[in-house]
């Protein structure tokens, strides 16, 4: 996965989120780490093709990120997205919620459609659940099938937002587990997170994020072994004092 | 002996027994218990004495003489009342359709234009939008005869396209408050998944805007059948105009007036046990 961003500036009223951000990155795992408030949700945003940037470029496995709604629609199609939370349709069950956009976006039969489900549903260890209402899971469960629904059409990419940042510790480690898997079986995957040992652990390039701009990059070693900028130092030492 | 004192002495006799009966098997004596059986004793009577002056007037025998002999014009009425309501029913949703399209429309104009539509219509009694309806718009020249060039000239299609266009603008806010309560995380979701703008909508907005707002539906077509009895000023002619007839062809005001009230619950109460009913149904669906 090749990402160039050249200059990225979104801004919202008279806040700047991203600060003219460059990054020229190619990974298999990218991870977004920084501080709450830098730009990292804006900067997955954009790269999922759920918002535009208000000047600057961006280019993914040479796909330049525009303005056409046409465009970005196919790129949404393409790739797989999860918030923190409130990701599946409260009105749907689980396995519908999975089959819904198999059949509507990816043109499945809908008796393919509840093959591929159901496999994914397994595979995440939530088949018994097939049948449940968001409502009737817990929160570490719903994420759980939100990445299921994410990866159920093969996305090229998928971009995951603070996964885990709603869940308590035994659901966050639930989630980040099926996570690595993703990335050891091969999976093309940016995130951002909080969790600065499993950032280290699944990442293969790692972006510090703050103000609106990228601070520092490189591999995971480099960055949270021998952090160049002060801030990082800093960043780091603040996160990972009680871990 | 009057009847009165009869009536109440066997609800108090009824009560008493009931009371010692629960006593004796469950010892739930206790001084709330004995409020709870003096406030249903004074509740009792007062429904007994309620009815009795109601209904100590009646003449049962000239009455039910008075009403088989109305008993089809009444009939004709409450069907005239149903084909309305289910008229307008059908027709308030299309204009509400039609309003909140406005509403979301990319031009300006077209929205301010729909917002000031919808808030002098709501702004309006009823009763003033039917006389200015009929007696100003629909019976302009121009407009009642292209009316009647296609069949619809009459007062029944004047009732329900009135009728409609009130409750269609009372539908159109009900439905807005239920679309703008969908939070912003479900249509990133949507889109997330790769639903163009129409399906974002179809599958994720309105069915779960759709839930929340069953119960305001639910009450706004309650008051939809309500509200026909208004037609009868344009002579129209539904129940509360055929029931208004009857007595002042017989001065029988409880004959008259108290069928009318059952005959609107008729319609009315199923409404509303079909609104719970699909309340319960969605209760969870629409939870977190």
């Amino acid at each position: 996965m090749k990402l160039q961003a050249d200059s990225l500036i979104r801004t919202y009223g008279t806040l700047n989120a991203l600060d003219g951000l460059t990054l020229s990155v190619e990974a298999g795992v990218l991870v977004l780490i920084g501080p709450s408030g830098g730009g990292k949700s804006t900067f997955l945003r954009l790269c999922g093709g759920l918002d535009e940037a208000t000047s600057g470029s961006l280019r993914i496995n040479d796909t330049p990120l525009g303005h056409d709604p046409a465009r970005l629609l196919e790129w949404r199609k393409r790739n797989g997205f999860l918030f923190q939370q409130f990701n599946l349709f409260p009105h749907l069950t689980a396995l519908r919620n999975i089959t819904l956009p198999l059949e509507k976006v990816h043109g499945q039969h809908p008796a393919e459609a509840v093959v591929t489900a159901r496999r994914c549903l397994d595979r995440f260890g939530l088949l018994a659940h097939a049948d449940k209402l968001p409502a009737q899971m817990s929160g570490g469960q719903q994420q759980r099938a939100g990445l299921a629904r994410a990866i159920a059409p093969g996305p090229e990419i998928l971009l995951l937002d603070e996964p885990t940042s709603a869940l308590d510790p035994e659901m966050t480690a639930e989630v980040l587990e099926l996570i690595q898997e993703l990335a050891a079986a091969g999976q093309h995957i940016i995130l951002s997170t909080h969790e600065m040992g499993f950032a280290r652990a699944v990442a293969d390039q790692v972006a510090l994020i703050a103000a609106g701009k990228i601070l520092e990059s490189g591999p995971p070693a480099e960055v949270f072994g021998s952090p160049r900028e002060e801030f990082t130092q800093r960043f780091l030492a603040k996160v990972m004092r009680f871990s | 002996m009057t009847p009165f004192v009869i009536v109440i002495l066997s609800a108090l006799a009824a009560l008493v027994t009931l009371a010692l009966v629960f006593t004796a098997v469950w010892r739930l004596w206790s001084p709330r218990a004995a409020l709870e059986f003096a406030a249903a004793l004074l509740l009792t009577a007062l429904v007994c004495q309620g009815f009795w002056i109601i209904f100590s007037g009646l003449e049962l025998e000239r009455s039910s003489a008075a009403l088989w002999k109305y008993r089809e014009s009444l009939l004709l009425g409450w069907w005239v009342t149903l084909l309305v309501s289910a008229g307008s029913l059908i027709g308030s949703c299309l204009v509400a359709a039609v309003l909140v399209a406005g509403q979301r429309s990319a031009l300006k104009s077209v929205r301010w234009f729909t917002q000031g539509f919808v808030e002098v219509v709501r702004g309006m009694p009823l009763l003033s939008l039917v006389l200015i309806g009929f007696y100003v718009v629909l019976n302009n020249r121009t407009i009642s005869v292209a009316l009647e060039s296609v069949n619809l000239g009459g007062k029944l299609f004047a009732g329900i396209l009135l009728l409609s266009v009130f409750t269609g603008a009372y539908l159109t806010e009900i439905l807005r408050g239920g679309l703008e309560s969908i939070p912003q995380a479900q249509l990133d979701s949507a889109r997330a998944v790769g639903f163009d703008r129409r399906q974002v909508l179809r599958y994720v907005v309105f069915p779960q805007a759709l839930r929340r707002v069953l119960p305001a539906l639910a009450g706004q077509f309650v008051s939809l059948v309500k509200d026909s009895s208004l037609l009868m000023v344009i002579g129209v002619n539904e129940f509360t105009y055929q029931a208004r007839a009857f007595y002042a062809a017989t001065y029988l005001g409880v004959e008259a007036f108290l069928p009318l009230a059952a005959g609107y619950l008729l319609l009315t109460l199923p409404i509303a046990a079909f609104a719970h009913w699909l309340e319960r149904r969605f209760k969870a669906a629409t939870a977190g």
